[in-house]
């Protein structure tokens, strides 16, 4: 009894009393309603049954049906693209931009700061902005591209199929560079002078030293980034409904938009709630690169 | 879930808190509306003059947002906190109809005096009807019509008085408008992938001979490649396959299209805007003499199948009723009534625009009833779209629409 006592107030057992904590906190905020995502992606679920949680069991139907669909592969193709171009974007222009502001040239910081302008903004008003922009016969960005002799016509970035996903990601690359270069800079400052210094003495150049020096020393930083990436744009939820709302002919739909369309608008939330167990999966594995990437992060 | 039990336990304290307070006064009786109107708006100033009334029943009103009607109704519904009235969009009424989420009202307006289905538009009173019962009462309706710019008219040589009448016609007319040297396209229309995209094509569908449950009749697929021909002919801007009618319409207002589709909800917004001199025509045919069709729009009065008290319930329906001949003065909204004059507005041009959209009432028809509805619809915006964007031939598309709803329909 003394010894159980003891290791509440000093020992495993307060170590326990401390983690659980955060824990319930976690399995209640997060954990119930994914557990509760994942139960309904196995059930018959119609609007007037959404109160309940016995619902007719239907096995693997909803995950059959959902690949029967003929929409089902290219909007994971779409989801896949839209992904890996947007992290792609996001992360070599922000790490352009991290390099260009760690010259400390007079004034960088106080630019830096205002690039999180873009960060800041509501992903709807991106959104509504983003669509003015793109707008095929009076949009500023065909404006420029035909002044500046690039195309002729007009491109409907947001009603061409070849177009529309490509529109959504240029708009979700403006908006996730400043917290890529925000976080790159961070892990910028965190590489001592010195090693820079004595690879100078050496001799070596500045791709040498970008290569040997840099990125090696950026690894847990840029994993980090990449995964809370893969996770940020998996969301991206606004952009679509702003400026395609996933159209034409589904050219530009992602599972997360579709999940919502689902639910929401046909109030399939059965299917809807598939979808996001398939996506859970994918984030799933981003968070375990992120758990692994940041824990090997040295701190000086 | 979490969200979903404090949620349930603020609402179990707000009605234990409410039927205390209910019990003070027995007397009177409460009943609760829900409907998406704004201040400047029918539901709420009708309730406000309902109360002053005070017949011993008191309304509370409480809004809810467009997206949010149907979710809201439903998790209400299923948790026993479901309101006594509530205003449905009309394509989504009969979902809960047919659930019997809704009050069979058949045999009190057989009783009434006050609300009458002869003195309804055909059309809006279809969409609260479920197998043969009355399950509402027609709130407001809308329907589309064919907008055009005259002095466009007479610039190219065109009789302003002579509006395109069938489909060859539009295109022809809207051939000679578009001047793209001038940023001016020959017709603006909706045919986004949500439920504009299915209100505007299925007007057309339906005077082809089509309709939702046989969408690849001949004529469907000659509206839907009348859609192509101007899409592909750049006589409407391409953006016409994302843009809302209320974005479209507003290039016509700036005098970047000469013609427009869309409904009696852009009259205010035209008056102040537009710089020219305009019309309203009846949807061109798809040739002289075919049957007529338009689209139908709006909201529905119900009652919730669990209210405690359907008589009163009832009686407010019956005042709402009794106030639609101010409708269109106090609120801008065109009651679905057949039976009442519209008074002058003192604007000559929207005078003229209310008599057509008037007459084109007549012959508006409701999306579905079907208690899938949203899913007929969908099959219908990805039809149009893959069509529109060349991914399949009009038919080819219609023909796969044609089989995914045959499949809901069941």
């Amino acid at each position: 009894m003394k010894r159980l006592l003891l290791s509440v107030s000093d020992g495993r057992g307060f170590d326990i009393a401390l983690v659980s904590v955060p824990l319930i906190f976690l399995f209640t905020m997060a954990g119930l309603p994914l557990v509760y995502n994942i139960v309904m992606s196995f059930q018959e679920v119609d609007m007037f049954s959404l109160g309940t949680i016995f619902r007719p069991f239907v096995g693997l139907k909803n995950y059959t049906t959902l690949f029967s669909m003929p929409e089902t592969w290219p909007i994971l193709k779409n989801t896949a693209l839209f992904v890996i171009a947007s992290i792609a974007g996001q992360f070599i222009i922000g790490f352009a931009l991290a390099l260009f502001f760690w010259t400390n040239f007079p004034g960088a910081s106080w630019m830096r700061g205002l690039f999180l302008v873009s960060w800041v903004m509501p992903g709807l008003v991106v959104g509504a902005i983003w669509n003015w922009i793109l707008s095929g016969d009076f949009g500023v960005l065909n404006y420029l591209l035909r002044e500046s002799g690039l195309i002729t016509g007009h491109i409907f970035w947001r009603s061409d199929p070849d177009f529309s996903l490509w529109a959504v990601v240029i708009a979700n690359i403006w908006l996730g560079i400043s917290f890529n270069m925000i976080l790159l800079s961070v892990g910028l400052s965190t590489i001592p002078q010195d090693l820079y210094e004595a690879a100078e003495l050496d001799g070596a150049n500045v791709i040498q030293r970008f290569f040997t020096i840099t990125l090696p020393m950026m690894r847990s930083t840029i994993g980090a980034i990449i995964s809370l990436g893969l996770i940020f744009t998996l969301q991206q939820f606004d952009l679509f409904a702003a400026i395609t709302a996933g159209g034409p002919n589904n050219s530009s739909n992602v599972a997360q938009y579709w999940a919502w369309d689902l639910s929401f608008r046909q109030y399939d939330f059965a299917q809807g709630a598939t979808i996001s167990v398939i996506m859970i999966v994918f984030v799933m594995i981003a968070s375990v690169v992120y758990v692994r990437s940041t824990r090997h992060e040295v701190r000086g | 879930m979490d969200i979903r039990k404090l949620a349930l336990i603020g609402a179990l304290a707000v009605a234990s808190l409410s039927t205390l307070w209910t019990s003070a006064r027995a007397e009177e009786v409460k009943i609760t509306v829900w409907s998406l109107d704004r201040d400047i708006q029918p539901a709420p100033n009708l309730i406000k003059d309902f109360n002053n009334l005070k017949t011993g029943i008191t309304v509370e009103y409480r809004q809810i947002q467009f997206d949010d009607v149907v979710s809201e109704a439903m998790r209400a519904y299923s948790t026993g906190q479901a309101p006594d009235i509530i205003a449905v969009d009309n394509p989504e009424h009969v979902l809960f109809s047919s659930r019997g989420a809704f009050l069979d009202l058949t045999d009190m307006i057989a009783q009434s005096s006050v609300i009458k289905p002869d003195n309804y538009y055909p059309g809006p009173l279809k969409s609260v009807m479920w197998k043969e019962r009355y399950f509402g009462v027609p709130k407001a309706t809308n329907t589309i019509a064919l907008y055009y710019n005259k002095d466009m008219f007479r610039a190219k040589g065109l009789d302003p008085d002579k509006p395109p009448q069938t489909w060859d016609d539009l295109v022809d007319t809207a051939r000679k408008l578009s001047d793209p040297a001038k940023n001016v396209y020959g017709i603006t229309f909706s045919a986004k992938a949500n439920e504009e995209g299915t209100f505007q094509f299925l007007p057309w569908a339906q005077m082809g001979g089509g309709g939702y449950d046989k969408i690849n009749a001949p004529g469907a697929v000659k509206a839907l490649e009348i859609w192509k021909t101007i899409i592909d002919e750049k006589l409407a801007s391409r953006d016409t396959l994302t843009r809302s009618q209320w974005d479209s319409t507003g290039t016509f207002n700036s005098g970047n299209a000469a013609m427009a589709i869309s409904g009696p909800w852009e009259l205010d917004r035209m008056v102040k805007e537009a710089k020219f001199d305009w019309g309203v025509a009846l949807l061109p045919l798809p040739e002289t003499g075919s049957k007529r069709s338009s689209a139908m729009g709006d909201f529905n009065w119900a009652i919730f199948s669990k209210t405690q008290h359907p008589k009163e319930a009832f009686k407010v329906l019956e005042y709402f009723v009794s106030q639609d001949n101010r409708m269109f003065k106090d609120f801008g909204q065109l009651p679905a009534r057949s039976d009442l004059a519209i008074p002058s507005t003192g604007q000559p041009l929207k005078d003229a625009a209310l008599k057509v959209f008037q007459e084109q009432l007549q012959y508006a028809q409701p999306r579905g009833p079907h208690p899938a509805w949203p899913k007929i619809s969908k099959a219908i915006q990805d039809a149009i779209q893959a069509a529109l964007t060349g991914q399949m031939s009009p038919k080819e598309a219609l023909d796969q629409a044609d089989q995914k709803i045959k499949a809901v329909l069941g």
